[in-house]
């Protein structure tokens, strides 16, 4: 069974009435079919806003950090990705276990507007979007359109490895089967194949484009600091210019920053709005930690000691290669 | 009025970049953007809004303007002028009105020398649009996507052809300098007219109106609805960066050793360090007031000192922010609605 509105509205209701948290994060539909948005739930008259299709795409547990500022406890639906995201920020010690409630919901993939669009082709009509089944069905003007729906979700949720939550205190719905994906290395391979001219080429064209709007970062569950490196201005570490070194720099320090720790959640790729493939960085990143310390999954288990966050005294590696 | 069939477009490229730099809107892959055209590149002139609008040729995002050097008897600087005339060739109905309301500013006392000069120095070619987006809302602020009044040429599509019409001395010598490869249009006056017409129609109102919102704005600066808004914003730079109308920038130096540069680069009233004084004071001190002001500052301050919205309905910010917290979001929640829906 298929979590639905009406089970999400119930479990939120549940959670004002009995106080079991302040505030509920959530989705909400905007003006638009392919528009759902973070909600922030606190009365009982909000509940009505709450949505579940397949476009509550955005990762709610990142306004975790902001919210328990000011909240003891906050309840929030989380979908595979979302409960790595969740890991994160337990493993980084950025949240307390006891502070978030956790709805879970197996998820089968998120749509992607612009596929659905191109499929329908009458854009200016299509009034709702939602999934039965295996199935998207398209209401327009013109009437209803029914598409396979594995043709038409986001890039990221092609290669998703955990649609079931891994961590929560209530599944809304069983779990569903993991279905086959998208090898994730893949493109990772090809460039590891390219000479290095090409390869500085294809990252130096996509650098160069990058409007540093920081929309990458802030997304990410990963880039948890409380103050970045990159708004530091005394001293500025990251030039303002937007010129290739300075943005080479900012993308390769981030790339850092977040190996090892990088859940592979896409969300950095998926909101950079000049699409930059920032992904097949950290997956490239990913690889390398895998073939260099064995196989190793962030965000899978906030207890396992991480590769790159871990000291062993018969590290077969020493600090000198010499 | 003349025309030019489009199989003899890359001759109309060619010719125009012997003469002068040509920015063409050009597939990046994925994304399309206003550059400098070379032979090879993929132009097109189908997508609508380019991703990054065209204020960037005039208003760039990184612009080098000094350059010193310490020497023995102090220091040296030289000035860096912007480089000569240039053809921008593709721009949109919204995204022209987005440069005039930059004009405002710019032009203004002090004048921005940099900016003006750019300015009268490059020609500007509208393309009128045929095809809106759901997207768009360019009508709720009077603009015509079929019309562009104040560029030097307007273009318009007529499936196998472009008819132009010039709207200023720039523009007709261009027309002159291309001579060549045009026909005379005169009989297409209707044909023109009826693409027009219908693109005018085909922009969705949203049930939107703003009729009074900048009146009714004065009084809700301190409303509780800025604080609902921005709990969801991310507090990047893609809204205001994207935008045609925002225009706020920083002054920075680059300094290696005994040389440097001196640069403009835009800034963005989402980030935190925008509005950080020296003394360590932010009298925005978080997004709830920084997405107050972006908003207040396109429907309420740009209004009192120049007369029109500070939006021209482009609707990259509703294409392009990741939690939605765009234009119609805000108008609709702000009370600028006649009826309906999107
Ligand atoms: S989201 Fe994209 S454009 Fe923005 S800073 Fe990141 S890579 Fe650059
Ligand atoms: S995929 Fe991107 S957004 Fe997700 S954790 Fe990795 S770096 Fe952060
Ligand atoms: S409103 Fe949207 S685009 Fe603008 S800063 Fe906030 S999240 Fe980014
Ligand atoms: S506010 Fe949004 S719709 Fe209006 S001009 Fe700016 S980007 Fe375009």
């Amino acid at each position: 069974m298929k979590p639905t509105v009406d089970k999400l509205k119930e479990i939120a209701a549940e959670t004002l009435v009995g106080k079991k948290a302040e505030l509920i994060l959530g989705w909400q539909k905007g003006s638009f079919w392919w528009q759902s948005f973070p909600a922030f739930i606190e009365k009982q008259e909000e509940l009505d806003s709450l949505t579940w299709d397949p476009f509550c795409v955005a990762n709610l547990s990142i306004y975790l950090l902001e919210e328990l500022k000011r909240k003891k406890k906050v309840a929030l639906f989380v979908k595979g990705c979302d409960a790595l995201a969740i890991n994160r920020l337990l493993q980084d010690k950025c949240i307390e276990r006891e502070q978030v409630l956790l709805y879970g919901l197996p998820c089968k993939g998120m749509a992607d507007r612009a596929k659905i669009e191109a499929a329908v082709g009458e854009e200016l009509s299509i009034r709702e979007v939602r999934r039965d089944g295996d199935e998207f069905i398209v209401l327009t003007d013109n009437g209803e359109q029914h598409l396979d729906a594995s043709n038409y979700l986001l890039d990221k949720c092609l290669s998703c490895r955990y649609p079931n939550p891994i961590v929560y205190d209530q599944l809304l719905a069983q779990e569903i089967d993991t279905f086959p994906v998208k090898e994730r290395f893949q493109s990772v391979v090809k460039l590891e194949n390219s000479t290095f001219e090409e390869r500085y080429l294809y990252w130096s064209g996509h650098f160069n484009r990058c409007l540093r709007c920081f929309a990458c970062r802030n997304v990410c569950p990963a880039c948890n600091c409380r103050e970045c490196i990159f708004d530091q201005n005394e001293p500025r570490w990251l030039g303002k210019a937007n010129i290739l070194s300075e943005n080479q720099f900012c993308h390769l320090i981030r790339a850092y920053h977040v190996a090892g720790r990088c859940i592979d959640c896409g969300e950095c790729q998926r909101v950079c709005p000049m699409d930059i493939p920032l992904q097949e960085l950290n997956r490239k990143l990913i690889k390398d930690l895998n073939e260099l310390y064995g196989d190793y999954d962030a965000g899978t288990d906030p207890e396992e000691p991480q590769p790159l966050g871990t000291f062993k005294l018969d590290d077969p590696a020493s600090f000198s290669e010499s | 009025m003349k025309k030019l069939k489009k199989e003899k477009l890359t001759e109309l490229w060619s010719l125009l970049a012997e003469r002068t730099s040509l920015y063409l809107p050009v597939d990046e892959g994925g994304s399309v953007n206003f550059l400098p055209w070379e032979k090879g590149m993929e132009v097109d002139l189908d997508a609508l809004n380019s991703t990054i609008p065209p204020k960037s040729i005039f208003f760039q995002q990184t612009e080098v303007y000094l350059q010193y050097t310490t020497e023995e008897d102090g220091l040296k600087f030289e000035e860096i002028t912007p480089q000569g005339p240039a053809v921008l060739f593709g721009v949109r109905p919204c995204d022209l009105k987005g440069i005039q309301l930059l004009d405002n500013v710019f032009l203004q006392e002090p004048e921005d020398s940099l900016y003006k000069q750019r300015r009268l120095e490059t020609t500007i070619v509208a393309l009128t649009c045929t095809k809106p987006d759901s997207s768009c809302f360019c009508t709720l602020f009077d603009i015509d996507p079929g019309a562009a009044p104040g560029a030097d040429l307007l273009a318009t599509d007529l499936g196998e052809e472009f008819v132009f019409t010039a709207q200023s001395e720039k523009g007709e010598s261009l027309l002159e300098a291309i001579a060549t490869l045009l026909e005379d249009a005169e009989a297409d006056s209707k044909a023109v007219e009826e693409v027009r017409r219908q693109a005018k129609a085909a922009v969705p109102t949203h049930g939107l109106d703003v009729e009074g919102l900048k009146e009714k704005l004065d009084s809700m600066f301190d409303d509780p609805i800025w604080g609902t808004f921005y709990r969801r914003c991310l507090g990047c730079g893609t809204c205001t960066y994207l935008c045609p109308t925002c225009h706020c920038f920083d002054i920075q130096d680059h300094t290696r050793g005994e040389e440097g540069l001196r640069f403009r680069c835009w800034d963005s009233c989402m980030f935190g360090e925008f509005t950080l004084m020296a003394s360590g004071h932010n009298p925005r001190p978080t997004q709830k007031e920084r997405v107050r002001n972006r908003f207040l500052h396109k429907l309420n301050y740009y209004p009192k000192n120049f007369e029109s919205y500070a939006c021209v309905g482009c609707g990259r910010c509703v294409r392009k922010c990741p939690v939605n917290l765009d234009m119609i979001e805000v108008i609709k929640a702000l009370g600028g609605v006649t009826s309906g829906s999107c």
